[in-house]
């Protein structure tokens, strides 16, 4: 009998390694996550081989330790030290031996010391990543614990205490599910432990799902407010708004799941969300946790107080005190992972609303009950037509709901829906019923043997063990993940099917998350206010005075279209380089007014790469051309070659027909307008900054497409954007010409030079027509777009939440921009040979050119 | 005591579960779990037994601990009776 039981534990352990190994190999395929992850889900799947085969007793300070291994893996032994020894007071102060209210009060204090920290009001002698982990471990977990410290009356455990607080996956999720002590502590391993483990894999299976089908939506589906034109494109916005919350379930089946291969039979966390059908179902499905600790800590508590009011007083106010707190903590959560508190219009609006909608549900199930079945339903066409109206009711209402609550105001949530109303006729039938039996798919419907009935009749430990003795449906889906992730394997699908998943297998941001990190340079904001959006989990841990360009003196207000400009001669020393400007204004050395008479002068016009954002003086690529210029160049054929830098932080296209005038003045021979790929989107968000704040546009060309967009000082930000963009093109167009007319009205040769942003596909957000529209203007174009590629290009920007190039970057855009000036030459220069009484003949640059590039390519290899 | 698990099975079946089979509920059928007793239907439950076993629940003792079958609440019905 033992060896048989032996044999049955040997082979469901090889089974349970085998789904972990394939999994392993779709994180790293897909790169679920973060590299972060990876590492972690190979310490835990490699752990647990050892944690399986050890004596019952070694197993919780074992996971302790490997949850703390996991700590130092992502943070380092310093970080990770502090982390921990944080959260050892923390831990400490539940247990000092006061009364509990003295407890609790040192606690609130020990928070509050710890939120000046937060914001940087007392300096934190650790890195800012920890803020997030340390954060999500205690911010409500101490509380519920806490709570249970009070009324429990489990004996007291060191290692599960511990194991509680650092368990493992979190040191790599800041979004962590709000887990019940005693749950985590009376349901380690109270049943079969193989069933538990296989529980986990099938959970993890059913997250990494989830997390590709977000990617598709995030990367496909997901589209700005500014862009809703139609009811078809508000059905997609606020579908795929809504099903962007894949991403927090997958995260938290991928939790649970690995909790489950150490023995913590922890309930479901989500179950078919998308598929409720009414409010207090929703309520119920979605976030799973979070509901049964409110209900916990908070709900019950406040009804038993309040039934000597009468239940229904009591309901009513425990509910609407239940999505109050709920309202808070979210802004509470946001405070640890993002450093600020959020609460706002709309935010506090969806909390409103939905507890409205809750408490209504909740009194009539109170008045009239609810469906309840313990076996199988038995649909007839009238119980399955009601139940799918209801569901696609609420799905409906709740989508709704979800775009008001990502909204940025009332304002621009209700210009979405007057925008498609002007275009009603439109609907795009065919997108709206994909995306709805998409929906009704992802909420895990379409896989079975992995999701409770929709009865819910199975206990959690139940759920996915159809397949206990054979996890056939986990194991095919995990062999064709894998499969369907391989380059040789997926290229045979065809160039769309290819293309798509190609794009699935990267965590990227997408398009209008690209364009969001973007304006937050120019426009010094950081509209991350949401977790509908990837973008905040980059912004993180981006230090709070992150390039403070306005904290530094370094631009002063004009008050004008220019807005701003930098002040002359300043210097300072910022925590990231050193910035200087001459007398002029421009962040470069002293120059003259007049080039000299066998110079060559070129004026730089751009933005904040420009001007050499995050680097040295010296370390700019406007700097390094100049010096290659005059070292390679000299003599051949001008005896000297300037660069003038007219780059300022956050200028757009509108706001360089103000620098190029400036420009002017210096008599340069060439003019490089340095552009980024979203110029028609910059120029819009210009016109309409410069609409709202009333400044006024010194260009009839420009004020006439305004007044045809209908836009005004009072028209919504949103609905401005949207107007204007409809004439972006026409607007760009004028902008270039107008540079060129006025560059060979002087005799200047205008140069277009795309320069990218440091990202790993710059192709996809430059349009070809950004191209032909520069060209169309009359300008030379030099592009720059594959300066980057095949690189790493997180060795490349300055960090992860700010894209613009660093010193080694700027190195090859210098490089790169001096070549292709080299490959351009008798255009760009021949025009102004004639200043010269001595002509060396031009082919030189080019030999030298060459040269030097197989010298650089030489030092590369 | 011995009437106590009929008592509140008959009590779930007639509340929540009107129609279905009084076989197909046994001692041991999740229902917190299993989705049979939501927020509602657990404090009607608790008001039948405080009235009915002339006793007191507090809030914390509302879980699945001691309310996810029939035969946990018996067992906590047991200890307060």
């Amino acid at each position: 009998m033992d060896k048989q039981n032996n044999k049955e534990r040997i082979s469901t352990l090889f089974v349970i390694g085998l789904q972990l190994a394939l999994l392993m190999l779709i994180f790293r395929q897909f790169q679920i996550e973060s590299s972060a992850f990876l590492r972690v889900a190979l310490l835990a799947f490699g752990g647990f081989v050892i944690h399986a085969v050890l004596p019952m007793r070694f197993r919780l300070p074992f996971f302790l330790i490997l949850s703390l291994a996991g700590i130092a893996l992502v943070f380092g032994v310093r970080n990770g030290g502090w982390l921990v020894g944080l959260g050892a007071i923390l831990v400490g102060v539940c247990h000092l031996p006061l009364p509990f209210h003295v407890r609790v009060t040192l606690l609130v204090l020990a928070a509050a010391l710890l939120a000046l920290l937060r914001v940087d009001w007392i300096h934190a002698p650790w890195s800012q990543a920890i803020w997030p982990i340390l954060g999500s471990m205690f911010m409500f977990r101490l509380i519920v614990y806490m709570y249970d410290l009070r009324h429990d009356k489990t004996p007291f455990s060191l290692w599960r205490v511990l194991s509680y607080f650092f368990m493992l996956p979190n040191v790599c999720f800041p979004l962590f599910p709000v887990v019940d002590y005693k749950t985590f502590a009376l349901n380690h391993f109270d049943q079969d432990p193989r069933k538990i483990y296989q529980i986990g894999v099938d959970w993890m299976f059913r997250g990494v799902f989830q997390l590709i089908l977000y990617r598709f939506v995030y990367q496909y589906l997901t589209m700005a407010p500014t862009e809703v034109v139609s009811p078809g494109g508000l059905t997609r916005f606020l579908v795929s708004n809504f099903l962007l919350y894949l991403r927090v379930s997958g995260q938290f089946h991928l939790i649970v799941g690995m909790l489950h291969l150490f023995g913590f039979r922890l309930p479901e966390t989500h179950h078919l969300y998308y598929l409720a059908s009414s409010f207090t179902d929703f309520w119920r499905r979605i976030n799973i946790y979070w509901k049964d600790f409110m209900m916990k800590v908070f709900y019950y508590p406040t009804y038993f107080r309040l039934r000597k009011l009468g239940n229904t007083q009591a309901l009513i106010i425990s509910t609407l005190i239940v999505f109050t707190l709920t309202w808070f903590f979210h802004a509470y959560q946001w405070f640890w992972l993002r450093g600020a508190f959020l609460l706002t219009i709309p935010d506090t609006v969806f909390w409103a609303v939905l507890a409205v909608l809750v408490l209504i549900n909740a009194l009539y199930e109170t008045k009239y009950g609810r469906e309840r079945k313990l076996g199988k339903h038995s649909w007839n066409l009238r119980s399955f037509g009601g139940r799918a109206l209801s569901t696609v009711g609420t799905f409906a209402v709740i989508c709704a709901l979800w775009s008001l609550w990502t909204s940025e105001s009332l304002s621009a949530w209700a210009s979405l829906w007057t925008s498609s109303v002007r275009n009603v006729g439109v609907i795009d039938a065919k997108l709206f019923s994909t995306l709805l039996v998409a929906a009704v798919a992802l909420g895990g419907s379409g896989l079975p043997g992995v999701s409770r009935t929709s009865g819910g009749k199975k206990s959690p430990a139940q759920a996915g063990s159809r397949f206990r003795n054979f996890p056939v449906f986990t194991l095919a889906g995990l062999l064709f993940l894998s499969l369907a992730g391989i380059p040789e394997v997926y290229s045979k699908f065809g160039h769309s099917a290819a293309s798509v998943i190609y794009s699935l297998r990267s965590g990227s941001l997408s398009r209008v998350d690209n364009a969001t990190l973007e304006r937050g340079y120019y426009e010094d904001l950081i509209r991350v206010d949401r977790f509908n959006s990837q973008l905040w989990q980059v912004y993180m841990n981006k230090p709070v005075n992150w390039l403070d360009v306005q904290g530094t003196g370094l631009e002063r207000f004009t008050g004008d279209f220019q807005q701003k400009e930098l002040v002359p001669s300043f210097s300072s020393q910022t925590s990231y380089a050193r910035i200087s400007t001459n007398r002029w204004g421009m962040r470069d050395k002293e120059y003259e007014k007049q080039c000299p008479a066998d110079g060559l002068r070129i004026a730089m016009l751009g933005a904040s790469t420009v001007m050499g954002w995050g680097v040295e003086n010296d370390q700019t690529f406007e700097a390094i051309l100049e010096s290659r210029l005059n070292r390679d160049l000299a003599g051949q054929p001008f005896g000297r070659y300037e660069v003038l830098n007219f780059g300022v932080p956050g200028y757009r296209p509108p706001q360089q027909l103000g620098a190029l005038d400036k420009s002017l003045a210096f008599k340069p021979d060439v003019v490089f307008y340095v552009a980024t790929s979203r110029e028609a989107s910059q120029s819009v968000l210009h016109l309409v900054d410069a609409v709202r704040h009333g400044v006024e546009v010194p260009y009839d060309y420009l004020r006439s497409a305004i007044a045809k967009a209908g836009v005004e000082r009072k028209t919504e930000e949103t609905i401005a954007i949207r107007n204007l963009e409809a004439h972006r093109d026409e607007i760009l167009l004028w902008l270039y010409r107008r540079i060129v007319e006025q560059c060979r009205s002087q005799g200047v040769t205008p140069v277009w030079v795309f320069m990218p942003m440091v990202l790993a596909n710059p192709w996809e957000d430059a349009p070809e027509s950004l191209f032909q529209t520069a060209k169309e203007s009359g300008f030379i174009v030099l592009n720059l777009i594959d300066v980057f590629k095949g690189r790493d290009i997180s060795r490349l920007r300055l960090a992860d939440w700010d894209t613009h190039p660093n010193a080694e970057a700027h190195r090859l855009l210098a490089d790169r921009l001096f070549e292709a000036l080299a490959e351009r030459r008798e255009q760009i220069f021949s025009p102004h040979l004639a200043k010269l009484k001595s002509k060396e003949p031009l082919e030189h640059i080019s030999n030298q050119s060459k040269l030097n590039s197989r010298r650089t390519d030489h030092g590369r290899n | 005591m011995d009437e106590i698990k009929p008592t509140i099975k008959a009590f779930i079946l007639k509340e929540f579960l009107p129609g279905e089979d009084p076989d197909e509920l046994n001692e041991a059928t999740p229902l917190i779990t299993g989705g049979i007793l939501d927020s509602i239907a657990t404090l009607k439950l608790v008001a039948f037994i405080e009235e009915r076993y002339r006793c007191t629940i507090q809030a914390h003792e509302v879980d699945t601990t001691n309310l996810n079958t029939i035969s946990d609440i018996a067992n906590l019905i047991r200890s307060k009776v």
